[in-house]
Order: C-alpha cells, then structure tokens, then sequence
C-alpha cells in the first residue's frame, strides 16, 4: 500500500513538473515578451529597462530556476497588464467560478448517474433508448449552442430569466443548467456502459446462480464494481472544476475565472494565463491522485500490484 | 455541457453480443452516414455550390430573414449584418471546419502511433518518458492547453491545426503501444523480424495493418471531439480569424444577432449538431462492428 501511494504521488509531482516546464519552455519559445508588451516602436532604453525588470537578460537556465523557486514561494508573477499579482487576479475570480461549476457538478452526479444505473438496469427498454439518445445529444451538442439555445427559450422568448450577467442567484440559473445537463448526459453514457460491462460478468452470474436476489446482487456486486470507472470520470469533472466552465462563462458574460483566461489570451497577459494554467493543474493532478488513492480503496486488487499507465 | 470534452474518456466498451445479422445497418446510421457525405460533397464543391462569395456583401438585403421566415429565395437562410449570404458563409465554414478536423485528426493519429510504436519497440526509458507524456497530457483538460498556446504564440491557421492535432495523441499513443507490444509476443512479428526486416518494416507493413481497425474506430470517436474544440476556440474568437470563417466562428459571430436575427446562429449550430452527431453514431456502430474490445 505504501508502495502504491508513493508511486502514485510522485507521478502526481512529476506531472507537475511537467507542467512547470510546458509553461516555461512554451513562454521563451513564444518570442521576445518585451517586443509583445511594449509597442513596436517603443524607445529601445525603454525595452531595456523592462527587459533588466523582468529578468530577460539571464542566461535560460537561470531563469527556469528562478521560475521554478519564484512558483514554490507562491509568486506567479504580475499582471503585464495592470501590475497587480496574477494569483490575486485570478484567486478574486474562483469563487464565481465555483457557484457555477459547484451546483453543475452536483446536477451531472444527481442526474446522471441515477439515469445511467437505470437504463443499464433496464436495457433496451424504451426509457433506456430515451437516457441514451439524451445521452448522446448532451455531448454532441456543445456547450456555447446549448448555452445560447437556452437564453433564446428561456431569456428572449419567455423572458423568465436574464441571459447574462451576475447580479442575482437568477442569473446562474442558465449558465448552471448549460454545465449540468451536458455533463449529467456524458456522465450518464458513461455509467451505463460501465454497468453493463459488469452486469455481464461471470461473477455476477455466479452471484445469481447460488441463490441471490437480483436487488442484492445489484447493490453488493454490480455497483461497486461499476463504481470503479465512473470514479475515474467524476475525478475529471471535480479536477475541471476550475476550468470547466471556460466556453459557458462567456457565453453568459459570467466573471469567473474562465472569463479571465480569454480575455487574458486575447491581451496575450502571459502571467494571468500561467497562473490559471498551474492552477488548473494542480487542481486537476490532485483530483487525479485523489481518484487513484479511491482506486485503492475501491478495488483492493490494485493495492499490491503498481498500475501501468492504462488507467 | 461541460467544456472539457469529457466523451474523450473512452466510455468502457460494452461486450457486444454476439449480433449475427451483420448486413443490417440501422437507420440512424445510414442517416449519418448520408450526412457525413453530403458534408464532404459541400466541402470539396464549396465553391460551386455557393450561390455567393463569403464575403460579399448585399447591403439592400441586410438581416434578411430566411425562406420560410418571410425571407426571399436569393438569400434562402438569410443574410447577417453587413448583407452576406448565410448560405455561401455557412458552405465556406463547413469547409474550413472540416479541413481543420481532418487535418488534426490526422497529425494527433500519426503522432499518437509513432510515439506507441516508439515505446513499443524501445522500451525502458523511451516508454516511461512516452508513458509520462501520456499522463500529462491526459491529466490536462486540453482546451486549457490549447488556450495557453494560442496566448502564447498568437494564432496563424497551420499553427491552429498543428495545434489541435495535439489533442487526443495519448489515446493512440496508448493504443499502439498496447497492441504492437502484444503483437510483438505474436509470432507473425517475430517471424518477419526472423527474416530480417528492418523495425520500419515490421511495424509498418505487419504491424500497423493488424491494428488499423482498432485505430481507425478511434479517430471516428475524436473527430467530433476535433470539431467541439475548433467551434469551441473559434466562437470565443480564438480559432479560426475573421475574414476567415468556420462553424464556431460563425457561431460567435451570431450571438450578438440572437434576438434580431436568430438565424444566423441557427444554421451553423445545426450543422455542428448533426455532424458531431453523424460522426458519434457511426464511430459508435464501427466501434460495435469491427471491434468490440476496443476502451
């Protein structure tokens, strides 16, 4: 088991490492930030200064260690655009962030699962067909057409609710539904499938052959073993918990911390866009780990034996 | 529905019954399938088929409504702001939306296989650094990396495909390496490395055939992926770059017109509906057909 946790939380950092470095490599290769900020016809002494500023006259591997160090202090540099710290910046923008993806996220457990289990439980059956043709039109449909579908219905037709904006618990309304159903359908696709692999196991028919009711054996040997992949999914909705809601936020003009990413891109705003992306991953490296350790919890087959990368 | 194109995680493959009556194609997939090719008919005739040139504008009939909204015949789904053709922008779009799908599918699946076959062949530290790759790039949602690039090196077309060729290399990347390993311990690889074929030989020729199916299933599963993420980038203004259009773009473009003029969002919004839907239903079906164990 400690051999299990171990392996898992240092490929958990070297991702992180990875990332650190994704970011570094991906900032000095993109040109000359100095020539980006200022304008092209800036004063040369100008430049300079700014280049002495923001250390861009070191040799590189000095500035990946500072990178690295500046990132372990908590310092993910300033704004280029107005100067504040990029982690206030963006720490100012989770919370609206979350009373999105937050109840999203319950939505697409409550619904989605339920629905799953349900059309496995009842394959082929008429509501099985419905879930799954649902299913299928939630992830196909993407986000931005959902999200503007609904604001036509729901804000210009019937006129029940704002279709953008952040003043009221009404205005997450739209931007909540967008997140969850979309999700809640992949999520249900997803279960389903996972409880048909398993109710087509032999142990299951063994379980039924000796003399368990089908409720039973459903509960004490489907479900748990039908839990194991749908973990796996659920980690990666938690872990986008930050980043989920990139595309919806705008559609909604919601201030959250996917609002600040396109707009930091868009003003190229690099330590605004690093800060997210580190953040981002963290978020979702944790998440992962968090899954891999439930693995271990749920399936004590993969306690002693490591895990190759087919996760 | 949640930005981070969440059906990248491949849904675990039900154990097909054992259908024997093989020669029927349910009717969903036909549908699709005609679909898809009317799309690519548009795509490859797009210049014979628009009545218009995209650009063209028509300032007579600006915010024309489309047939059947009170619209006329001329602009048969309406014209947008500036007067141009929805028609003629939407044909241009599927176009460009399709070339871009392609393409990325293409470069993710080479780079995916290459990298497989790589780890496959080599194994010890070039597979750990492939496997870590892998995880990193699985661990990432991919619109956040894409966006990060996109910040950092501005946007030109070639880059944005290359770009969105990244997308879902993992899965092939763990795909081939999985099953070149496994055919590696078959004796058909063996046999012709026995005889003296070079590596390029062994998983080009022998290999690569024997997995193509698998493969093949796999990029009809991330094509509508590839198309969600371009929309996606290209209606936050991201992707494709006005005077250039796509799907998403047009999409974008749209949304400031949603009370006036709901067409023009309409009609791009449909066509990426249908297709990421044709696209699913037949990779479903292929999937069921050619190979059940597929995950």
């Amino acid at each position: 088991m400690l051999r299990f946790l171990g392996l898992r939380v240092s490929r958990a950092l070297l991702t992180m490492v990875l990332v650190v470095t994704f970011a570094f490599v991906v900032l000095r290769l993109s040109g000359d930030p100095a020539l980006l900020i200022m304008s092209a016809d800036a004063p040369p002494e100008a430049i300079a200064a700014f280049r002495q500023a923001w250390g861009l006259n070191d040799p590189i591997w000095e500035q990946y260690l500072r990178y690295f160090s500046a990132i372990f202090r908590g310092d993910l540099g300033q704004s280029m655009r107005d100067g504040r710290p990029a982690i206030e910046l963006v720490a100012e923008r989770i919370p609206a962030t979350l009373a999105l993806t937050l109840p999203a996220l319950a939505i697409k457990l409550g619904l989605g699962i339920p629905a799953g289990i349900y059309a496995a439980l009842h394959r082929n059956s008429f509501a099985d067909r419905a879930v799954m043709l649902l299913a299928v039109a939630g992830f196909t449909v993407p986000s931005f057409v959902l999200g503007l579908v609904l604001v036509l219905v729901f804000a210009v037709q019937l006129g029940w609710l704002p279709s953008g904006g952040q003043e009221s618990w009404r205005h997450a309304v739209l931007p909540v539904l967008t997140l969850g159903i979309g999700g809640a359908a992949v999520l249900a696709r997803f279960t389903r499938s996972a409880m048909l692999e398993v109710l087509g196991q032999p142990y299951m028919r063994t379980a039924l052959a000796k003399g368990v009711p089908w409720a039973r054996a459903v509960r004490r040997h489907a479900l748990p073993n039908a839990a194991i992949p749908t973990v796996t999914i659920v980690g990666f909705m938690v872990g986008s918990l930050l980043a989920g809601a990139v595309v919806v936020e705008s559609v909604f003009s919601w201030p959250g911390v996917g609002r600040l990413l396109v707009v930091a891109v868009a003003n190229r705003d690099l330590a605004v866009v690093q800060c997210i992306l580190l953040l981002v991953a963290a978020t979702m490296v944790s998440a992962n780990l968090v899954v891999d350790l439930l693995y271990g919890v749920l399936d004590p087959r993969l306690r002693s034996a490591p895990r190759g990368a087919t996760a | 529905m949640s930005d981070i194109p969440l059906s990248a995680m491949p849904a675990p493959a039900v154990s097909a019954p054992p259908a024997r009556r093989q020669a029927r194609v349910p009717v969903l997939v036909v549908l699709a399938i005609l679909w898809l090719v009317l799309m690519l008919v548009v795509a490859f005739a797009a210049d014979l088929l628009s009545p218009f040139p995209y650009t063209a504008l028509d300032l007579r009939n600006r915010l024309s409504p489309p047939v059947g909204m009170g619209g006329v015949w001329l602009h048969a789904l309406g014209t947008d702001e500036l007067g141009r053709d929805v028609l003629s922008r939407l044909i241009t779009s599927i176009r460009m939306s399709l070339l871009i799908a392609f393409g990325a599918t293409a470069i993710s699946a080479v780079l995916g296989v290459t990298l497989g076959f790589l780890a496959a062949h080599f194994r010890g530290l070039v597979e750990q650094a492939v496997l870590a790759l892998v995880d990193f790039q699985a661990s990432m949602p991919f619109l956040i990396l894409a966006l990060a690039v996109l910040a950092f090196f501005g946007n030109a077309l070639p880059l944005f495909i290359c770009l969105l060729g990244l997308n879902g290399w993992e899965r092939y990347a763990r795909i081939a390496r999985g099953l070149a390993v496994s055919a590696g311990s078959q004796g058909y690889a063996a046999a012709v490395t026995g005889l003296g074929a070079s590596p390029w030989r062994v998983y080009g020729r022998h290999v690569l055939p024997n997995i193509a199916s698998t493969l093949i299933v796999s990029m009809t599963l991330a094509f509508p992926e590839i198309i969600l993420l371009e929309s996606g980038l290209s209606f936050l203004g991201l992707g494709v770059q006005p005077p250039m259009t796509s799907l998403g773009n047009m999409v974008g473009y749209g949304r400031e017109y949603l009370t006036r003029a709901p067409w023009i969002l309409l009609a791009p919004s449909s066509v990426i509906v249908i297709t990421t839907l044709s696209v699913s239903l037949l990779g479903d079906w292929l999937r069921d057909r050619l190979d059940p164990t597929l995950r």
